[in-house]
Order: C-alpha cells, then structure tokens, then sequence
C-alpha cells in the first residue's frame, strides 16, 4: 500500500483507503464531506496515474474522466498497485 | 444567499415553429400554467448548451465545470402551451456542500418543478449516474436526456438506452446538444409526462434491507410527529435525509423529530455497516449507479490513446507547462492587436474625421448654436467615438477569450499554475476567475462562488481586479500604439503578465496579513478539449462584447458629455486649465509628479476613470481637444466615401497582420500615415517611459464601479471592495514610481 502521490506516470492502482477527514476539501462547516468520492474516487475503484510531475498536482483518470487533486490529497490517498498500461 | 440575484432571470420567448396544430382536445388541459422544468446534472455535461438549442437562449457555456453558478431560466412555447426551462448549476450529488448543491438541491426541493431533465454524459455514465440515483430520491418525475452521444459513439460505446429505462423506470432519450439532434424527442417525452404524472412517477430503487427498513419506519414517524409536512416534502428522501443527519433539511423543514427514535431505527443498520450512515447511503448510491452502469454500457476492448491526453502531455508537462501558458497569452494577444488594431483606426479615423464633420455640417445646417456643435463633436464624438474605436480590440480579446474556455484549455491554464498559487495561499482552481477576469473583471467575481471556501472567495476576489479586463485595452492601445507599436504584441503582454505578476506578490503578502492560513485541497475535473463551433464562438464573444457597447451607449456617453460640461465651465473659460476639470487636475497633478505624469491633464482623465478605465482616453481625447488641421472643404459625399475606403484598408491590414504574424509573408512595420491627432498630442507631452508607467498605472489604479458592485454583491458588504481600492491605489502609484524612476536612474526616456 502507498500514497497515491507517489505512483508514477501510467501506473494504475486501487485505491484502498482515503484517509481525508471529512470536510477537507470544502472548508469551514464541521460537517463537510469530500467532492473527490462523489466524482468518482473512491475505495476500490481502479484509478491510472495520467500526470504526476514535480510538486504540482496530480492527473489521474477516474473512470472516464479526468480528475485534478492537489498533492496532499494525493497523499492522503492510499493505494494498491495493479499494474501499468500496456 | 444571493441565489436571487436581478440578473439570475433570462428569458427569451421562442415561438415554436409547428404550434398551430394542437389538437383542440388539448386545448383545455394546455390552458394549464407554464410547464417548469428543471435541468440538472453533473457539471459540463451540457445543461446550458442543451437549453440554449431547446429554447434559443444565450445561456453562458464553456468547457470547463463550474461555468453556470447561478439559476436561470428560458421560457418558451411549444405546441402551444408554456415551458419554463430553468438551468442549474451543476453538481456531482446533492449533499448540502457547495454553494452550487445548495442551490440545486433548493430548487428542486422548494420550487417542485413539474418534471426534471437530468442531463447525463454519455462518455461518463458511471459518474453521471450516481447523481441520477439521488435526483430520483426526490420523487418528482425525470427524464435522462443522454447528452453528448455523439463522443460516445465516436468512442465507440454502446450503451442499451431500453435497460436502463426499464431499471430506472425513467424515459431516456440520446442527445447531441451541440448539434440540435434528438431534441424534439426529448421535448415530446417530456410533455408526455408532464400530462401524465402519475404514470411516470420514478421507481423507488432498492437500498438494500437495512436501509429500507430503517427508512421505512422513519418515515412512519416522520409522519405521525409531523403530520402537517406530509405533502410538503418527498416522505422517502426526508427520511434519507434524516438518516444521514442533513441538518440543513431538518431546519429548512422544521422538523419536530425525536432523535432517540432515528437512533432506534438505524440501530441495526449501523450495527451491520458501520456508524457513518452518510459514506454507507452513498456507497449503496454508487453501488446502484455502476451495477446499471454495468448492464447498460458495453466498451471496446481496446482503448484508444485520446487526442486529449496526447495534448495533455505536452501542456501539463512540468517543465512545458508554464511556458506554454505564456506563449498561448502572447499569441492571444499579438492577434487581438494584429487584428484588430486597422478596425480600431478607422473607427477612430471615421469619428474624428467625417463623422465629425459631417455632425458640425448637420448642426450648422439646422442653425444650432455654436456650443451644441462643439459639444457633440468635442464632447460626444470625441469621448463616445473614441471609446468605440476601441470595439474591435476588445471584441478581439474576447474572441480569444471565448476560445479558450470553449476548447478546454481554461481547466489546464488552472492546473499549471496551481503551484504559482499557492504560493499567495490559494490553489488552481482560483486561477479560473481570474482567467475570466481577463476578459472583463465582474464576470470574474461572480466565478469565485465555485470556490468553496470563503477566504479563497474573498482572496481571488480582491487580487481579480489586478487582472488586465478587456475596459483597460483603450488605454494601452493609444499609448502602445503611440510608442511602441514595433514590438506592440509584447508591451501589451507584458502589462497582463505584470497584472498577474503582481497578483501573485499581494496575494503573498495578503497571506501573511489579512488571510493567515492555507488553502485546503482542491480537485478539478479535466474536461475533454473541444473545437467549439464558430457559431458558438461568435454568440458568446458578441455576449461578452455586447457589455462594452452598452456601456458606450449610456454612462460612457453621459460621462462625456459631463466632462465636456466640466471642461466648458465656468462658462466661457478661455483656457482648459482653468475649467472645473482642469483645476481639479491641478489639485491632484503634484501626487503624480514622482511618478512621471504630473500634469493636469494626465490627472483629470485619471479622475475621470474612476467610473470606466475606457474614459481615460475619452476624456483625453476631450481636454486635448484633438483639433482636426484639415481646413479643406469637402463635401458630405467625400466624407462618406472616405469611411467606406478606409474600412477597406482596415481589412486589408488586418489580414497582413495576420499572416505577418504568422510569418507567412512580413511586411514592414508599415507607416502610420493617419496617426490619429491625440496619439500625436500625447507622444508630445509623454514619452516611452512616463507611457509605460502611466499604462501600469491604469492598469492597477482602482477596480471600476461595476466591480465594486459585484463586489458587494457577492460579499454582502463594501469591505472587500474598500480594500481592493486602498491597496491598488497604492500599489499602482508605487508601481509606477518605481518604473518611472528605475526607468530614469537606468537612463531610459
Ligand atoms: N460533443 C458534444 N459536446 C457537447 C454537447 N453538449 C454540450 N457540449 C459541450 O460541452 C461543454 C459544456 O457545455 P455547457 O452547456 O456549458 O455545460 P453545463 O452542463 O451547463 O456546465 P456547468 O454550467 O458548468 O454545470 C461545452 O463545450 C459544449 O460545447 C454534445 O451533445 N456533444
Ligand atoms: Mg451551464
């Protein structure tokens, strides 16, 4: 298992645990829940690693789409390698 | 909430083409009020596009999420009766976290239309279809319009559209919105749910045993402790909404709810799946959105290497990124100039010349008195006309500007400067605006709402004003073109970069006063890139555009004349100077001697500002008077034929630009034949370096009126707005002095 932050280009992965406290992402009110799960990121689904250069955020494709996170989200996100794009 | 904003409604009456043949058995059930229908969906998948081709409005569009922030709606007719189409912001879900949910979820919820059009992306069901999942939790009845089909059959996706109507027990129907194709179906099925509600109530999908049997007796106790709300609210989803802990809903509901109860309920639930009944609904959601997703979609083997991440590679490179950023706003601005820059001459040409003449002929001819002539030439023509001379230019910007957000590149530009950003304590997805900003700076303020976060919101919204908006072009342009005309792409590059340059130094300085701490994390979706449609193209440059021309027409024109006025008193003053305007240029003139301009005329046109960076050359227009030499006779033919040969020139320049531009054939940097008079005047009173620094000035000296309003518009209060003007008061006096003497101290002008 490790950070999604650190697959490389090409590599897909499952993501195993988020491990983003709820409210992270949208700020204040106590009670916010992540955007990144109801776009499509969560535990168990199998993501590719589009994007992953220097400090900058992070380009994975999520099912068809094409997700942007920032890289302590990236770092949160814990993953399990599946394989690399043939 | 400002959800209620006076520019929220926009109509436009459409009259269907075939509304004469309505069956007269209708006509009674077609008396009925107007049809509401809500469109919601996931952002980007073509909500806006699909009303505008429905009912022929011009909804804002744009490849990018987040673009729509606030309810519209279009009203049409079709076959007769009323229709109501009202746009919502797209959401991922309707939980009650961004502003954009909160907005869906309330009207959905409070205004009960009478049937929902979910707008789904063909090429991203999955996804689309967990927000499909809880839109039928509402119980009102829906119709999936299967957008954007066309890239999913070019990506070769079959997708059985019978199953999942049968699974979802909802009407689908395949559209290209973009292309007007399956739209007519789509409007037929929804009118036949609309006379037959009943029929066409959604399934209730099965949540599993535990959740449904929880729900179940909520709801029975929703009832009994309520029974006032029954018909108020869709009974299964309040008790969703309970179970969930929504406290938003239970206020907005009021509620009477014995806690204890709901606790008992979900006992068992929490028992079998853990204590967060929120993560497990949503669970059970997806669950449902990709086992349909399963049945109905079946994918090519093989997947082809998009075109998209062929492009992706090279612009989100980490080394490329940022210079190809730069290069893109080079080129943008090198053709807005190349391009427009022969149009804007004859414009100015034409109203300082014919059409100046022509007015003083007309007035003369009717024995108006001197004053009338020489207020409409000085005053109006010379304020207005050298105003819309500007038109060309910024049409132009918005062109490119329309381009960019119609292509998908507004999304990459965000992700490439994310790391820029946070260094001033925000992330990418604060760049948007301030993109947008470019083109005019209210439209900008109002894109902060897809900010979550209040401090991002108010940050981006104080650093927008620094953003180059396309009002600011006049000023560059009469002094890059009275200077710098050689290298005129670059100077005008360069005053957006400084803009940008200097947005990033406040907002670290901003960071470390007013708004301690870091921005939370962002994630953005990357949309697809597209080739809009020249069509669209040129619908939505004429939407941005048309605002310029409005303001050309009203307070631009009032202002004119009102300076006409302030330079004519005390009645009959001899001397410019010594008018209203220009004493009060007199008083300010010494605060810009450090920083190369201290004259009054330079001060009194940067009073008038205030209102419209465009006065600022307006207005100088007007106090440098800018009289024609001709003294020749010509007649009103002459006149005329002198517009018309001079826009044929225009042409032809613009296209040598063009391809000068792109290195296809080179001319020489041509003549300046017809300088207009005031560039004239100013390379007199100005030179390149007090120009450059009265350009930086312009740029950052205050936001205008209209952002002042969306400003507190937005933030309920004048204190943002109260701020921007402080420091950008300081920060361009600052700037320009350091400019102007840097720029001596070195040796230059
Ligand atoms: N190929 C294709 N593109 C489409 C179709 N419908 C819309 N688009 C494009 O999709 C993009 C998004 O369209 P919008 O109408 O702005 O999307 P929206 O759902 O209103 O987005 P938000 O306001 O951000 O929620 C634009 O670039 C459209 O040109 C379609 O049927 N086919
Ligand atoms: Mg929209």
């Amino acid at each position: 298992m490790s950070p999604l932050g650190l697959l490389s280009k090409g590599e897909k992965a499952e993501v195993v645990e988020i491990r983003i406290q709820k409210g992270y992402c949208q700020g204040t009110g106590k009670n916010q829940a992540c955007h990144a799960e109801d776009m499509g990121l969560r535990t168990g689904k199998v993501i590719e690693m589009l994007n992953n250069g220097g400090g900058g955020p992070i380009l994975l494709k999520v099912d068809e789409s094409r997700i942007a996170i920032s890289r302590g989200m990236a770092m949160k996100i814990m993953v399990k390698k599946t394989g690399c794009r043939d | 909430m400002s959800s209620e904003l006076s520019r929220g409604e926009e109509t436009s009456p459409v009259q269907s083409s075939d509304s004469n043949d309505v069956a007269a058995g209708f006509s009674l059930r077609n008396e009925r009020e107007t049809i509401t229908v809500a469109v919601a969906g996931n952002p980007n998948s073509g909500k806006s596009t699909l009303i505008n081709a429905i009912a022929g409005t011009r909804l804002y569009v744009g490849n990018w999420p987040g673009v729509t922030v606030e309810k519209k709606s279009a009203v049409f007719e079709h076959e007769g009766r009323k229709i109501k189409l009202v746009d919502l912001p797209g959401t991922y879900s309707l939980s009650p976290y961004t502003q954009e949910e909160i907005i869906a979820r309330d009207y959905l919820v409070r205004e009960k239309p009478d049937v929902i059009i979910n707008v789904v992306d063909a090429t991203n069901i999955e996804r689309n279809l967990y927000l499909t999942v809880q839109l039928l939790e509402l119980g009102i009845p829906l119709v999936i319009a299967l957008n954007i089909y066309d890239e999913a059959e070019q990506k070769g996706y079959k997708i059985n559209t019978m199953a999942m109507e049968e699974m979802l027990g909802v009407k689908v129907v395949p559209t290209v919105a973009t292309k007007k194709s399956g739209l007519n179906e789509l409007l037929k099925v929804v009118t036949k749910v609309v006379d037959n509600p009943s029929r066409y109530t959604p399934k209730h999908l099965n949540y599993g045993e535990d959740i449904e049997s929880a729900a179940v007796s909520v709801q029975g106790h929703i009832m009994k402790q309520n029974p006032s709300l029954n018909n108020k609210y869709p009974l299964r989803w309040l008790a969703f909404k309970l179970m969930e802990g929504d406290s938003h809903v239970m206020e907005e509901a009021s509620l009477k709810i014995d806690d204890a109860f709901v606790e008992k309920a979900t006992i068992h639930l929490k028992k079998a799946h853990g204590d967060d009944i929120e993560s497990i609904m949503a669970d059970e959601r997806y669950a449902l959105a990709s086992g349909l997703t399963r049945e109905v979609v079946k994918r090519p083997e093989v997947r082809k290497m998009e075109i998209t991440e062929k492009i992706d590679r090279v612009v989100l490179n980490r080394f490329l990124g940022i210079p190809v950023f730069l290069a893109a706003m080079w080129i943008v601005f090198k053709f807005t100039f190349d391009l427009s820059q022969p149009f804007g001459d004859w414009i100015d040409g034409a109203t300082a010349g014919p059409i100046s003449r022509l007015a003083a002929k007309a007035i003369t001819a009717v024995n108006g008195p001197l004053w009338v002539a020489s207020l409409t030439t000085e005053g109006v023509i010379a304020g207005v006309g050298f105003v819309l001379a500007f038109v060309p230019v910024i049409f132009a910007m918005m062109f490119f500007i329309t381009f960019l957000e119609g292509s998908g590149y507004m999304a990459r530009a965000a992700f490439v400067m994310d790391r820029a950003m946070h260094s001033m304590g925000l992330h990418g997805k604060s760049f948007i605006p301030m993109l947008l900003g470019f083109g005019c700076n209210v439209p900008g303020i109002y894109a902060t709402r897809t900010l979550e976060n209040p401090r991002d919101k108010a940050l981006t919204a104080l650093l927008l004003p620094l953003m180059s908006c396309g009002a600011r072009l006049p000023v560059y342009v009469v002094f890059i073109g009275a200077f710098f005309s050689a290298h005129a792409g670059t100077v005008l590059w360069s005053m957006y970069v400084m803009g940008i340059a200097l947005a990033v130094l406040m907002g670290v300085i901003f960071k470390r006063t007013l708004f301690r701490g870091e921005s939370p994390m962002f994630i953005m979706e990357l949309p697809p890139y597209r080739m809009p449609s020249l069509k669209s193209l040129m619908i939505h440059t004429w939407e941005k555009g048309k605002h310029f021309l409005i303001k050309a027409g009203t307070y631009i024109f009032a202002v004119s004349i009102l300076v006409w006025f302030l330079l004519n008193l005390p009645w009959g003053v001899e001397n410019k100077k010594d008018s209203y305007l220009g004493k009060a240029g007199q008083v300010i003139a010494p605060a810009l001697a450090p920083i190369g301009f201290g004259n009054w005329e330079a001060a009194s046109s940067l009073v008038t500002g205030l209102i419209a960076k465009e006065i600022v050359v307006g207005s100088m227009a007007e106090i440098y008077a800018v009289q024609q030499e001709d003294e020749e006779t010509t007649t009103v033919s002459d006149d005329l034929k002198e517009i018309g040969s001079s826009f044929l020139t225009a042409v032809r320049d613009s296209f040598r630009n063009v391809f000068a531009t792109l290195g296809i054939a080179s001319i020489s940097a041509e003549e300046d034949e017809g300088a207009s008079g005031l560039k004239t005047v100013i390379q007199k009173t100005f030179t390149p370096l007090t120009a450059y620094a009265f350009m930086a000035f312009v740029l950052l000296y205050m936001p205008c009126v209209v952002v002042a309003i969306a400003m507190k518009h937005e933030f309920g209060s004048w204190k943002w707005f109260g701020v921007a003007f402080a420091y950008q008061m300081g920060l361009a006096w600052v700037v320009a002095m350091i400019i102007y003497q840097g720029g001596r101290i070195l040796g230059i002008g």
